[in-house]
């Protein structure tokens, strides 16, 4: 049952721990170094990359139980939160004083801050606020040989070289966060959420273009194709445009004035690219609703097929259009059911490719389609993975961003604080990222 | 070896899951003890891999399956529509075909037999009411807790079916009311009120004699077979109703599963209505009166098969706006109150922790009026709520509010 996240490939688990305390993470770390067992920290198991799926017979440290909020400095906007506490129960939490943690994957409602901590995950509002890492200030942190120590501080910046950067985003490949200092960021004032149906993807395309250009920066920005729209609509039903070709998600916050004056500059901006649909949304609950729908997106695909297979690349936002149009092509090529959903202000694309397994070959098809879907992404000046983490799934393509060089540097730092690669190996490095590389050697390919 | 029913989990049913994952937050059981394996999507993971052929149903598969409490809150939380209710359904009949587990045999009495005999049902009641009188029943082990959530039970003992009301020679919509086995003898002050209110809204009401208990309960312990024995009987006794009317949330939503039963069963789920949908669809369009307003909140506890089993936990404001109340829903989108009909004699702990939990989201909003729309989560909350606190229907306080005035 420890075997998958939410990605699509199974691992292999010996055992799987719920410790409740930092120091019995360090003692399972410990038991599991003298055994010789690798070990894998997992949240939730909402990933899609395969980042919490051990890759050989493993010890499973499932962080839920390390749920607590343990301490919130309205002053300072922080907070001591445990790893295992999920994303949105926090800023739930908060929101009787005014606060909430950025951060907000389409995974927020089931997602822990360890999961975020560990892909250095994104989400619709990292368009203005930033990723995970923007909002992570320390972490107590177990090391692979169960010693705790503190990464980063309580200080707005601590002397020496910034190790709390350098583990955030490490998925599980440096040690374990059993203890989370995050940065808190006031609840805007007011809100407006725009929804706007376009006969084309061109025109979404060229509407979220032109708003960037004209300098507003939207809360969030959103697009999802018409496929896309259709599964999620018949899950939500918050009165999206079925028969809009492609639909933006907009968000707009501040104050009263500024929500104004954003909404109808986005609103114009619509209407000349031929918008057909324009919905402004202020009510809480309609809001909430139009988020549900938004991010329940990877979740209705199953409506289509069993199986999917999810990229996570970023390009150029000048690029969305001709790399979008290329994708379409590789999808129609190979003969696949293609929806798409993504961050368009931030250019970070999430093609989704709906699929069952059980036809032989298919999965095969779907990778090799998935490779030349990054290939196009990076041709165009893109990157591999914006927000999902590399994990298991991505690992193989990392050679299309980055240079030997590249990688043997990102080894050696996994080197210096794992030097016998018994914190989740197999994952986000290529075998033999290391020139001579020991761990390389014993993962299975 | 895998599935020995024709009941088991349809491998479709399985297939839809995608493991996302956004199952997890709104499940009690993940939420208490943050383990996969008490997660939806951990027990489909176990159902596919028996369905695969990879596992046996044994022991611990039954085990995993039995700590679910069936509150169906990841149906409503899943983008990917996994008929997850249902497929547990089918899961618990293999575990009882399989590995019964102890006290099986005693459960299937229970649920099969005492629930469809009106005759047992009511021997039943006679005694608890004896006993609830002088006192003894609270004191008993075990059954004590659970006799802290009951009413005052009535003697004598009167069953609702076979009723006939507010009969006229105009032709009015046939309204047939779901009596029900445990709610017929222990709840009749809600059947009465709901039958008062139905007149008022114009219908002609009757409780078919010929039904039987809707067979939720036995559903939801496996033992299928009954429980479809039990439809088949209530497809028949409701046939000829234009609108089928259950007043305990629990069983509507069982009754609208009969859809699984083919074209009559279908017929039957798509004329269910709660009496709360009922009411507030009356109020609407004036067939009843808006009573004037009183001063008062009424906390409202959203019953999780009124919310997910049957989308109709609004109905509930608008029944208690109706009878002149302020309606306050407390911890709406929240966790079961751990009731689920059997499961609080199964797994004491698990329910006592979240009948603590639900009592104390109340206890802070400190409202002396909690409606609830079902039988089993009435009762779980006056075990854990303060004495002081008037636990009812919100149909008793419609129908209160509706006499008031005349």
């Amino acid at each position: 049952m420890f075997a998958k996240d939410a990605g699509v490939t199974p691992g292999l688990v010996e055992a799987a721990v719920l410790p409740r305390t930092t120091e019995e993470v360090a003692t399972c770390v410990r038991i599991a170094r003298k055994h010789g067992l690798p070990i894998v920290p997992r949240g939730a198991g909402t990933g899609l990359a395969g980042g919490a799926v051990p890759t050989e017979p493993g010890l499973l440290v499932v962080l839920t139980r390390l749920n607590e909020i343990h301490d919130v400095d309205e002053v300072a906007r922080t907070a001591w939160v445990g790893p295992g506490l999920i994303n949105l129960d926090l800023s739930k939490r908060l929101i009787e004083r005014g606060l909430h943690f950025a951060p907000d994957p389409s995974s927020q409602s089931a997602s822990t801050i360890g999961g975020n901590f560990g892909t250095n995950a994104g989400g619709p509002h990292c368009l203005a606020d930033g990723t995970t890492v923007a909002h992570i200030l320390a972490a107590e942190f177990v090391t692979p040989d169960g010693d705790i120590v503190m990464m980063g501080g309580e200080a707005p910046d601590t002397p020496g070289l910034d190790l709390r950067s350098i583990v955030v985003g490490s998925e599980g490949t440096l040690g374990i966060a059993t203890k989370i200092l995050v940065r808190l960021m006031q609840n805007p004032p007011d809100v407006a959420t725009l929804l706007l149906g376009f006969p084309s993807i061109e025109d979404a395309a060229t509407t979220v273009s032109q708003i960037i250009a004209s300098g507003l920066i939207p809360a969030a920005l959103e697009m999802m194709d018409q496929p896309m729209v259709q599964a999620v609509e018949n899950f939500v039903h918050a009165g999206y445009p079925t028969d809009a070709v492609a639909v933006l998600l907009a968000e707009i916050t501040g104050t009263p004035e500024t929500v104004l004056d954003g909404t109808n500059a986005i609103e114009q901006v619509a209407r000349r690219n031929n918008a057909n649909t324009v919905r402004v949304a202020t009510d809480p609950v309609e809001r909430a609703l139009l988020w549900r729908g938004r991010k329940s997106a990877f979740g209705a695909v199953a409506q289509k097929a069993p199986d999917y297979y999810l990229h996570d690349t970023v390009v150029p936002r000048t690029e969305l259009v001709g790399v979008l149009t290329k994708i379409y092509e590789i999808a129609d090529e190979y003969g696949l059911d293609m929806l798409n959903v993504f961050h368009a202000g931030d250019g970070n694309l999430h093609p989704l490719v709906a699929f069952d397994s059980k036809e032989s070959g298919k999965l095969e098809t779907v990778m090799t389609a998935a490779k030349e879907m990054v290939r196009v992404s990076v041709e165009a000046g893109g990157s591999l993975s914006g927000e999902h983490g590399i994990g298991l799934e991505k690992r193989d393509l990392m050679g299309l961003v980055f240079s030997e060089e590249d990688l043997d540097a990102q080894a050696r730092i996994r080197d210096a604080f794992d030097p016998d690669g018994v914190m989740n190996p197999g994952k986000v490095l290529p075998t033999g990222s290391r020139c001579f590389d020991a761990a390389g050697v014993r993962i299975p390919t | 070896m895998g599935w020995s029913t024709e009941h088991h989990p349809r491998t479709d049913a399985l297939e839809s899951c995608v493991t996302c994952g956004l199952c997890l937050p709104v499940c009690p059981t993940f939420r208490i003890t943050g383990d996969e394996s008490a997660s939806p999507r951990g027990r489909l993971a176990a159902m596919t891999i028996v369905d695969a052929g990879r596992a046996e149903v044994d022991e611990r598969f039954g085990d995993v399956m039995s700590l679910c409490l069936q509150c169906r809150a990841c149906e409503t939380a899943c983008p990917s529509l996994v008929p997850f209710g249902e497929a547990m359904e089918g899961a618990r009949a293999e575990v009882q075909a399989q590995v019964p587990p102890r006290g099986s045999r005693i459960k299937k009495f229970g649920l099969t037999t005492v629930l469809r005999s009106r005759f047992m049902l009511r021997l039943m009641t006679i005694g608890a009411a004896l006993f609830q009188r002088i006192g003894v029943l609270k004191r008993l082990p075990v059954l004590g807790v659970q006799a802290k959530g009951l009413r005052r039970l009535p003697l004598p003992v009167r069953s609702a079916a076979g009723g006939s009301w507010g009969a006229g020679d105009d032709e009015r919509p046939v309204a047939m009311l779901l009596s029900g086995c445990v709610s017929d003898v222990w709840f009749s002050p809600v059947h009465t009120a709901t039958v008062e209110v139905l007149v008022a809204a114009g219908y002609r009401v009757e409780a078919p004699a010929g039904q039987t208990c809707c067979g939720a309960l036995a559903a939801h312990g496996g033992f299928a077979t009954e429980a479809d024995e039990m439809a088949e009987t209530n497809i028949e006794a409701f046939a000829s109703a234009d609108v089928v009317v259950a007043d305990v949330a629990g069983c509507g939503a069982h009754l609208r599963t009969y859809q699984r039963l083919g074209a009559r069963g279908s017929d039957l789920a798509a004329k269910v209505r709660d009496i709360d949908e009922v009411i507030a669809e009356a109020v609407g369009d004036g067939r009843l009166p808006t009573l004037d307003p009183r001063d008062e909140d009424v906390a409202i506890q959203d019953p999780c098969h009124l919310e997910h089993g049957q989308h109709a936990n609004t109905a509930v404001d608008k029944v208690i706006a109706a009878a002149g109340y302020r309606p306050v829903p407390i911890d709406r989108g929240g966790l079961c109150c751990g009731a689920a009909g059997v499961y609080q004699l199964e797994h004491p702990e698990m329910s006592s922790e979240l009948g603590e939990r639900k009592a104390a989201a109340f206890g802070a909003a400190g409202i002396a009026i909690v409606a609830s729309a079902n039988a089993g989560c009435e009762m779980q909350l006056r075990r854990y709520l303060d004495d002081g606190v008037r636990v009812v229907h919100p149909v008793e306080l419609y129908a209160e509010a509706l006499r008031r005035r005349r």
